[in-house]
């Protein structure tokens, strides 16, 4: 890089001729990074195999009961639920990007001049605070007293008062939410693709013959994948991790993963089986991570070699 | 025909779907001025008297105080940070690169309940209290890959002839990188303060745990006081500003984006909507 | 996580995604050996309370007290007390509201979590089944009870029961019943016989147990007809899990606030079946509602609550001031007016009580109340891990 030209050159003015690089600024962002991140996982593992416990007075030994337990014992209702929110997780991700598709679609190819601003319209709900969104949905939409349920009243639709159950903590709610927050963002992704796309290739199908839908699907679709594959990745990892949404719009049988987590923490002091979750789920994120990354990668890559 | 059907459903979806985006925004802006206590229809009586409320609710603006100053605090020191490590990244020989790249954008991906939770783990292991520079801490290392990502492709497409340039006029690394490279980092230097002051802002988790009590930051202080009906105007009100608010910050520092590109760069102000030189585009607001 | 992830430029993925896994596994078993070496060493143990004589005057305490509260018990003067309460008024008004910041409280299991590991607090409000644990962990110290000019009124069965390895770590306040509250207009007589009503299915999804962990265990075992409801043998434990998780599907939620999810369903039609405490008797009755509070077969549950104080606590006196400022004869009087729930102080009789039929019928003139049949006192259970573990089962179902 024509920058690191900098590197060879010597302060001309100052006592101390540094043989340090550049390279070791990076330390102290680091070091920060490696004992806020690390440090807070490493104790994490010490109580999920109980060499460490919160509560005084109780013996220490290492035993790898809880993540037996939690891995393979019968019925464990953690895993289950485990199992319930990746499900979720999954639907969102998918709806999600289905969905978005059309919206980057139109942004690349129809809405040519002011592609950008459009694109900065349809972000901006996204810098704004997630949760007053979420309270904005939990209390003023969707609840009992809520805007959807007086409309339905006032066209007498329902009875006056009787207000629609499945509208808040629910499997509807949660999911509604989660996909409200992550459609603008989502949209990013595949839109860079499609703007990216040489045109020439469209141009060339319509030429040959192919009619405008032929052309999508032959052409633009299979060009865009690494784009939605990246959307896709951009909602799943995230939304494997949140428990926020949950506790504003979910019922007690909607609870995420996440909100196990918390829940051990935060409710009982049970900190080592709850590490035994925590660190599951980085596991898990981690995974997913390693999996749809090097898959991502390659795909660009040989998207950018020009095949 | 088939032509002019598919244009049209798309811009109808695309601008039904800004609709649904923005329609509890809008929402919320509207009740912030419902007279009632509870939010519902139809609205009789419109008053500002729920700002008022808010503003003198001490626990409440305590709580948007501690926000905006750890919010502030974190977009300072995590660009700071940024600017650190990008520069060691475009450093030409750097020892396990990639692995460095990797544990500086672990924040990205890893849960930020597990975070939370291992935080606070973490303090008691050490015998320290949960304190709001716990929460302060843990917002600066999940914004720092932010500012990272900002920063960096910013650095990497600087035109390293200007920085040349300086040092053939005399100055030192360090005033070169003052008085040349930091002006033309600013526009991404003012948008990773954003994104991390944002990303502390709202972030909920981290906070949960280890705001101790009685120092709730806004989240938390939002997520107890939406349970207590009595609340929830005062907070209505005070979300409806936050958000007007972003929306504002956002086109403003788009428009001043835009025009600093198209300054830096020399083209008119919108030419600068398309960013040259890069063969993936990028967002960088 | 949210919206900031959308200003990430995308170039980056590509970078960033592409390392190597290989060096990504190196990375994460290096971390781990920096954090096995980093939590070698240091454990952490609460400091010992600074004794009497280091102790500073009242005057020189910074006089911020961190309460950790139930909703509704909130001192008079301060903003959050909404409930009519007037009890700590006199603390009010001679130090002020200011210094004052109320954590609330969902259930008992939960603010013994906050206490443990939450911010230090200077007065904790638990109820008795807690105080055993509160004592092993440190959290507290005993009140100094010739600073409490009212605590010689106050009943003394209560302020035995309340004491712990001989010291009054804890001065009993408030005292009442745990029931469920229903519609006599919507559940017939004959289903309301006992605890079993919460099982009912012809009531599903009108029902609202409390959030309340232990407690609802303890009215498991009620309804399994165990001998004691607060040490239970594992398979006891196993069995009230499955009659939870049984339960569990009627239920429209389990409450967490009093004030705005078990009371407003209740009264809004909702909920016809809900876990509740007496005042909510009196609100809802007062709110025109038909209703009744269960005296089940198998006996109700009563507690005892009242305060704790912090281990290292820097607002000893005002502490002191607070707790005094509750416990006194007309400050108790008045909750009993206002709550229907029974209070310590002995010299409230109940020619001070407005509404005779409730006194009669909770029996708020007997200072033995809790302990009389068929009432069972939650009580301290010796696996309250345990039960923890299984509520969060009960929970993930």
């Amino acid at each position: 890089m024509p920058a690191a030209d900098l590197a060879r050159r010597r302060p001309r003015v100052g006592a101390v001729r540094l043989r340090i690089g550049r390279g070791t600024l990076v330390l102290p962002p680091l070091g920060i990074v490696l004992l806020v991140l690390v440090g807070p996982i490493a104790v994490l593992m010490l109580y999920s195999v109980n060499l460490r416990t919160n509560i005084p007075g109780t013996p220490t030994a290492f035993s790898s009961a809880n993540w037996k337990d939690f891995l393979t014992g019968p019925g464990n209702p953690f895993r289950e639920r485990f199992f319930y929110s990746m499900k979720i997780t999954l639907l969102v991700s998918v709806a999600v990007t289905v969905a978005a598709y059309p919206l980057a679609y139109y942004l690349a190819f129809i809405a040519r001049r002011f592609r950008y601003t459009l694109l900065l319209v349809l972000i901006a709900p996204f810098f704004t605070s997630y949760l007053l969104r979420i309270v904005a949905w939990s209390d003023i939409v969707l609840n009992n007293n809520g805007i959807v349920n007086q409309a339905l009243w006032d066209l007498h639709l329902r009875p006056h008062g009787n207000g629609v159950s499945w509208l808040l903590y629910s499997n509807f709610s949660i999911f509604l939410v989660l996909f409200y927050a992550w459609i603008p963002f989502v949209s990013l992704p595949i839109f860079a693709v499609l703007e990216n796309m040489d045109h020439q290739l469209t141009e060339a199908a319509t030429d040959l013959g192919a009619s405008r839908f032929t052309t999508f699907w032959t052409v633009t679709f299979p060009l865009s994948l690494p784009g939605v594959i990246a959307a896709f990745v951009f909602v799943l990892i995230p939304t494997t991790g949140e428990f926020i949404a949950p506790l504003y719009v979910g019922g007690p049988n909607n609870q995420l993963f996440g909100n196990e987590i918390q829940s051990f923490f935060g409710d009982s002091p049970n900190w080592n089986y709850g590490a035994v979750l925590a660190i599951a789920l980085i596991v898990v994120v981690l995974v997913l991570m390693l999996v749809f990354g090097r898959f991502l990668n390659s795909d660009l890559r040989s998207r950018r070699s020009g095949r | 025909m088939r032509l002019r059907l598919g244009r049209v459903a798309l811009t109808a979806y695309f601008w039904a779907f800004v609709l649904f985006l923005f329609a509890p925004l809008a929402v919320l802006v509207v009740f912030a001025f419902n007279q009632s206590m509870t939010p519902t229809l139809p609205i009789t009586a419109w008053t500002t008297h729920w700002f008022h409320q808010a503003f003198s609710d001490t626990e409440l603006t305590g709580a948007l105080l501690r926000s905006i100053g750890i919010g502030a605090a974190t977009g300072l020191f995590a660009t700071a940070l940024g600017i650190m490590a990008s520069i060691g990244l475009s450093a030409r020989r750097l020892r396990l690169r990639a692995l460095i790249v990797a544990i500086l954008l672990l924040p990205l991906v890893v849960p930020y309940i597990s975070l939370a939770v291992g935080l606070l783990v973490l303090l008691n292991q050490l015998g320290l209290q949960i304190s709001l520079w716990a929460v302060f801490l843990g917002h600066v290392v999940i914004a720092l890959p932010f500012a990272v990502l900002v920063i960096l492709p910013r650095l990497r497409s600087l035109d390293p002839a200007m920085i040349e340039a300086a040092c053939d006029l005399g100055s030192n690394e360090l005033t070169a990188f003052n008085l040349v490279t930091l002006p033309l980092l600013l526009p991404s230097l003012v948008s990773s303060f954003l994104i991390c002051f944002i990303t502390s802002f709202d972030e909920f988790a981290i906070a949960s745990f280890l705001a101790p009590p009685g120092q709730p930051t806004f989240p938390v202080f939002l997520y107890t006081g939406s349970r207590a009906p009595g609340l929830l105007p005062e907070l209505i009100a005070i979300g409806s500003l936050i958000i007007v608010g972003s929306l504002v910050v956002i086109a403003i520092a788009e428009g001043g984006r835009r025009w600093a590109e198209g300054r830096l760069r020399g083209i008119p102000a919108e030419e600068a909507e398309l960013p040259a030189g890069q063969d993936v585009p990028t967002l960088q607001i | 996580m949210g919206f900031s992830d959308a200003l990430v430029p995308l170039e980056v993925p590509v970078g960033v995604v592409g390392i190597d896994r290989r060096q990504f596994l190196v990375a994460a078993t290096g971390s781990l050996g920096l954090g096995v070496l980093s939590a070698c060493g240091s454990s952490s143990s609460s400091t010992a309370s600074p004794s009497a004589s280091k102790r500073p005057p009242i005057s020189a305490e910074p006089g911020t007290l961190s309460i950790l509260e139930w909703p509704g018990y909130e001192a008079a003067g301060t903003k959050a007390q909404t409930y009519g309460l007037l009890a700590g008024s006199e603390y009010t008004k001679k130090y002020g509201t200011s210094g004052i910041t109320y954590t609330y409280i969902v259930n008992d299991d939960e603010a013994l979590a906050k206490a443990t590991s939450g911010g230090p607090f200077d007065i904790i409000h638990p109820c008795h089944e807690n105080i055993p644990d509160y004592v092993n962990r440190g959290l507290v110290q005993p009140w100094d009870t010739s600073l409490l000019p009212s605590f010689k009124q106050l009943n003394p069965y209560l302020v035995r029961a309340t004491q712990y390895r001989g010291k009054q770590y804890h001065i009993p306040w408030d005292w009442g019943y745990g029931s469920l509250l229903y519609r006599t207009d919507k559940v017939s007589a004959a289903d309301a016989a006992g605890w079993e009503l919460a099982w009912n299915r012809k009531y599903a999804g009108k029902i609202s147990l409390w959030n309340g962990a232990s407690t609802n265990f303890e009215i498991a075992a009620l309804k399994l007809g165990y001998p004691n409801m607060d040490v239970l043998t594992s398979s006891q434990l196993q069995s009230a899990k499955q009659a939870l998780i049984e339960q569990k599907p009627l239920n429209k939620l389990y409450w967490g606030s009093e004030y705005s999810q078990e009371q407003p369903n209740f009264k809004s039609g909702e909920v016809w079946v809900t876990y509740c405490w007496q005042d909510s008797l009196v609100s809802m009755t007062k709110a025109g509602l038909k209703c009744a509070f269960l005296q089940p077969s198998q006996g109700r549950l009563s507690w005892i609550c009242g305060f704790m104080l912090g281990a290292n606590t820097k607002n000893y006196y005002h502490a002191h001031a607070y707790v005094e400022s509750y416990i006194n004869r007309v400050a108790a009087a008045q909750m009993t007016n206002l709550f229907y729930y029974g209070n310590s102080n002995s010299t409230v009789t109940a020619a001070d009580i407005k509404d005779k039929t409730l006194v009669r019928a909770l029996d708020l003139s007997n200072p033995k109340a809790v302990t009389t049949a068929p009432n069972h006192l939650q009580s301290w259970s010796p696996n309250r891990s345990a039960l923890e573990l299984a509520w969060q089962e009960v929970q993930a179902a």
